[in-house]
């Protein structure tokens, strides 16, 4: 096992796009967690609010004082480092609740089969049938303003996916050799289930809770560049293009003028979500190459 | 043998790259040849590189390998120098192939005739009715009942034997003069793979094309072949004509695979096999590559093995076939006496 | 084929009656005063001391299944409540802007099958050689870009520095044309109606200014079709079929564009019901940035001013299209793999 653990280590970090990608992610950990050193609050107050800055609404262009520029009376700088941790609350929160309902609901329909099976998968096409981004939508604006809102509405709308990976999985593991055997000797499903079949899906799980994690933070970052959800002046990186929105629209012949107000949080936007694609990818093929694309 | 050569190999080498680079030799100095109307089996082990010969002669290896040296001369051209546009006027045409698994081998989103019709009308320039009859002729040779309904099917309509009696039906809708049969038979049931030997053997008759049969099954070997060709871990071990190999094996490997099919008339206490398995190309020895699992093996054998003719038909790639041979006397001997 | 076709469409009304309950379990959520305001119609009703009576008279404190009922009754009639933001009907303002986003959606897709397919070909087809990493460079660089953020960069790019892709619908002398009269409204979609009335003028002005949007979600949908075809490309370039197809002397083209391409297919066309899930969710943005009428701009509106009826009536009516959708991918998956039809 630990031959084998080494040897995926090994193969996961042959692959240039893999490292990237875990580069990325590192970089990314560490601005979030010395958030409060590198862009310190300045005041008691919730640090993830940010600070306003100026008294006019009109933007300013980087400068010694505010590296990134100014947006919406804000610093843009302050707002992509404590944006990076808005990003991993969302993504880890999200991500590690809808799969673990996903687990449950999965095992459960794979675990009894017949109807319950049938009920569960077809509320599961439900849930589908609405595009997540419009559904979280909904749900964000029907449970009102606040990041813990948002939350609930992209956990309601994302766990469809483990859970289906999942019953598939007990559904192909309940018919193979070893199962049967099992079964033949008495062992209850359950116990099967999470002796033989649980320990197989979990890599599948996590590979695609991973690939998950990109679509998840654009999704929950669309939610607050529209203006719903994260409460005015909270730190995301979405709320901060949304102020860059209206700067695009009547300028134009002043070419790109207020390119900060896009570039900076765009593009840690683009990188945070490219490093868990990456991630993902490379995870993916190096533990089941059957799920390659 | 009178007859000009239809087919002739030599030392044929095809080499797999794999991703590290690493060079696999998994045909290495093949040689043998095919007369007009003959049938030659192919026979050894799974993943001697029968398969990767036959394609090799149609030039349809891999992206992956690499024929990297021989001859294969058809019909008195070399067929690896000829430019791909002349070769492809060849494959289907001059030389056709069938394949070890039907299933997979016909496309699933085509019906049985557009496949079938596909190859007539691209080799015999023939207008689409005409192509039609061609096709419905031949599937009636092969012996499928309701052709015309058939035609219109798509593979997964058509029972295993059924997939296997189309395919055989596109390979010779050109009446090509050597047909390559990888394994025809091995996905079959046995009743199935009877008929189908039987219909492969009756067609070649009516149309008079060369043979070449690839299979580890000796039955049909003995059944079925004039001349064998024996080959272990990418090399030709021993040829020879049906009986000098059945019953004259002069290669520890031909008599390792001869004892391991159960026979009825001579008892034996137990049915031999040969140890061990055919090692990975990325590992084959140096010499003799039948080394570590022969029972003759000395010194003598990390030298590569001279070829011995025999007969102008028997050839033997050993260092000890001498030995071979009295061992395999004693045998004989003792049986007699039990 | 044609069974098939009936057989998905009997489940029709079955995955719509799921969706109607899911909408209005999420409409349980809000206060009877918010709830009232996604079904009445008429503005004017909800004004002053009415409201208590309009809830007790609209049963909003019946219990759940009944009220259930009488919306769904409501639904069927084409009655969704009243939209602030479309200052109309909630149904009427969808039909209205809809053709809007059917339209964006019917110009983007065909450059993202086209390309994404022809793309995903020839990466597959120069596999591990220069051509294939530049494309997958390429789709995964599309895939990570948010589709906002790629729609703000087109539009800094596009449209302050070089002028070339204007937001919005027309320009606004278009505007006035369209506006009058004499244009006749056919399809509701702007490209297609000025063909229609023959002025080539409007639809050249109406594609300019779907370019943006058109690349935007093009770029960003992409990537997906393109990875899948490229992997399932792969995957049948070794399968068995596509050697017989060169034994019998294909040529090399045949053998992919016939033999190889169809099979690849079969996984595009099962995956591209998410393509269609990801355009929808994206013309909200999309719109949004170039302040194009449609749909997606009117729910992310009315969202923003906390219009439930709209939103209600909005969502219903994207999972009606995004089951639709997914019927007209099941079909035409059938189109494509001969052993599906059957079934
Ligand atoms: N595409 C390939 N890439 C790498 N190695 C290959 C490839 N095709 C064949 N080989 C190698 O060549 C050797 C010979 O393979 P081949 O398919 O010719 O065996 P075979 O004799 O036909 O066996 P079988 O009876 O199982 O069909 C094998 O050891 C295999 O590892
Ligand atoms: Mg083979």
């Amino acid at each position: 096992m630990k031959r084998e653990t080494r040897r995926l280590l090994k193969k996961f970090f042959s692959n240039f796009s893999a490292c990237l990608g875990f580069v990325l992610l590192v970089f990314f950990f560490i601005v979030a967690v010395g958030a409060p050193y590198i862009a310190p609050p300045k005041s008691a107050r919730d640090p993830y609010m940010m600070p306003i800055v100026t008294w006019s609404s009109n933007p300013l262009p980087p400068s010694p004082e505010h590296p990134f520029g100014v947006a919406g009376k804000r610093d843009i700088f302050y707002g992509v480092v404590w944006g990076t941790r808005t990003a991993f609350r969302i993504g880890i929160i999200v991500t590690v609740v809808s799969t673990l309902i996903g687990l449950a609901v999965g095992s459960i329909a794979g675990y009894f089969g017949k109807l319950v099976d049938e009920i569960l998968m077809r509320i599961t096409d439900i849930f589908m049938a609405i595009p997540f981004l419009v559904a979280a939508i909904v749900l964000a604006t029907i449970l009102g303003a606040g990041l813990d809102k948002v939350i609930i509405a992209l956990i309601v709308f994302s766990w469809m996916y483990s859970a289906r990976l999942v019953r598939g999985n007990i559904l192909q593991v309940k018919e193979e050799q070893f199962v049967m055997a099992a079964r033949a000797l008495g062992v209850s499903d359950f116990m099967i289930i999470l002796r033989h079949v649980l320990p197989n899906s979990i890599f599948p799980v996590l590979i695609q809770a991973s690939m998950r994690m990109g679509s998840l933070v654009i999704t929950a970052a669309a939610l607050s560049f529209l203006g719903i959800g994260a409460p005015q002046g909270y730190a995301d990186w979405g709320a901060l293009l949304n102020y860059a929105r209206n700067w695009m629209m009547g300028s134009q012949g002043e070419a790109l003028r207020y390119w900060y107000m896009t570039v900076f949080p765009g593009v840690a936007m683009v990188l945070f979500v490219l490093a868990w694609n990456l991630v993902g990818d490379a995870l993916r093929d190096v533990f089941d190459p059957r799920l390659r694309m | 043998m009178l007859q000009k050569n239809l087919l002739e190999v030599r030392d044929l080498r095809v080499y797999f790259y794999s991703d590290e680079k690493r060079e696999l030799k998994a045909v290495d100095g093949v040689s043998f040849s095919v007369g007009k109307g003959e049938t030659l089996a192919l026979v050894g082990e799974s993943g001697c590189g029968k398969s990767v010969t036959s394609m090799a002669i149609l030039r349809l290896v891999d992206s992956k390998g690499k024929i990297t040296g021989g001859e294969v001369i058809f019909d008195g051209q070399n067929l690896l120098l000829l430019p791909e546009s002349r070769m492809r006027e060849i494959r289907g045409k001059d030389i056709a192939m069938i394949f070890q698994e039907p299933a997979s081998a016909l496309n699933p989103v085509y019906t049985i005739g557009e496949q079938i019709l596909e190859a007539i009308m691209l080799h015999q320039k023939l207008s689409p009715s005409r192509a039609k009859e061609v096709a419905l002729e031949m599937l009636r040779l092969v012996g499928i009942p309701e052709p015309e309904k058939r035609l219109n099917e798509y593979p997964h309509e058509l029972s295993g034997g059924m997939k296997q009696r189309a395919m055989i039906a596109m390979a010779l809708s050109c009446r090509p003069q050597l047909l390559i049969a990888d394994e025809p038979t091995t996905s079959l049931d046995v009743t199935i793979q009877a008929q189908i030997l039987e219909l492969i053997r009756e067609l070649q008759k009516k149309l008079g094309m060369a043979l070449i049969l690839i299979t580890h099954d000796l039955g049909i070997v003995a059944d079925m072949a004039e001349r064998v060709v024996v080959m272990y871990a990418g090399k030709v071990v021993e040829e020879g004509n049906r009986f000098e190999i059945f019953k004259n094996p002069f290669h520890p490997y031909t008599v390792g695979l001869l004892r391991s099919i159960p026979r009825l008339d001579v008892e034996r206490k137990k049915l031999d096999t040969i140890p061990g398995v055919v090692p990975e190309p990325s590992s084959f020895p140096v010499g003799c590559r039948f080394r570590g699992r022969c029972n003759f093996e000395t010194g003598e054998c990390v030298q590569e093995p001279p070829r011995t003719s025999l007969s102008n038909t028997h050839a033997v790639y050993c260092h000890h076939w001498e030995k071979v041979r009295d061992s395999n006397a004693e045998v004989l001997k003792e049986c007699r006496a039990q | 084929m044609v069974f098939y076709i009936l057989r998905r469409l009997l489940f029709l009304p079955l995955a719509l009656f799921g969706v109607s309950l899911l909408v209005f379990t999420m409409i349980g959520f809000l206060s009877p005063y918010q709830r009232l305001a996604t079904f009445i119609n008429n503005p004017e009703r909800l004004k002053g001391e009415n409201v208590d009576k309009l809830i007790s008279q609209y049963g909003l404190d019946d219990p759940i299944f009944i009220q259930y009922l009488r919306w769904l009754k409501n639904v069927f009639r084409g009655n969704l409540g009243w939209s602030y933001v479309g200052k109309g009907p909630v149904f009427e303002v969808i039909l209205e802007r809809f053709p809007y986003t059917l339209e964006l959606t019917i110009f983007s897709v065909i450059p993202i099958i086209f390309l994404g397919i022809s793309l995903g070909v020839i990466s597959a087809l120069h596999h591990n050689r220069v051509v294939d990493h530049a494309l997958r460079i390429f789709a995964v660089v599309g895939w990570s870009f948010p589709d906002f953020v790629f729609g703000l960069m087109v539009l800094m790019v596009f449209y302050s520095a070089l002028g070339w892709f204007p937001p919005g619908n027309l320009s606004i002398w278009a505007e006035t044309v369209v506006k009058s009269p004499v244009f006749r409204h056919i399809t509701g979609m702007l490209t297609f109606d000025a063909l229609l009335n023959g002025r080539l003028d409007i639809f050249w002005d109406a594609l300019r200014h779907l370019l943006g949007p058109i690349f935007t979600l093009t770029y960003v949908e992409l990537a997906f079709i393109l990875r899948i075809t490229r992997s399932s490309m792969l995957e049948v370039l070794q399968r068995d079929y596509v050697r017989t197809a060169r034994a019998k002397g294909l040529s090399e083209k045949v053998v992919i564009n016939k033999h190889a391409r169809r099979n690849a297919l079969i996984p595009v066309a099962t995956v591209s019901g998410q393509t269609v899930v990801g355009l929808l969710a994206g013309t909200v943005i999309v719109e949004t940035i170039f302040n194009r009428t449609g749909l997606g701009s009117f729910m992310a509106l009315a969202a923003q001013q906390l219009d439930y009826a709209s939103i209600m009536g909005g969502t219903l009516f994207f999972g009606l299209i995004l089951i639709l959708g997914n019927l007209c991918v099941d079909v035409s998956y059938a189109f494509i793999d001969p052993r599906v039809r059957l079934e």
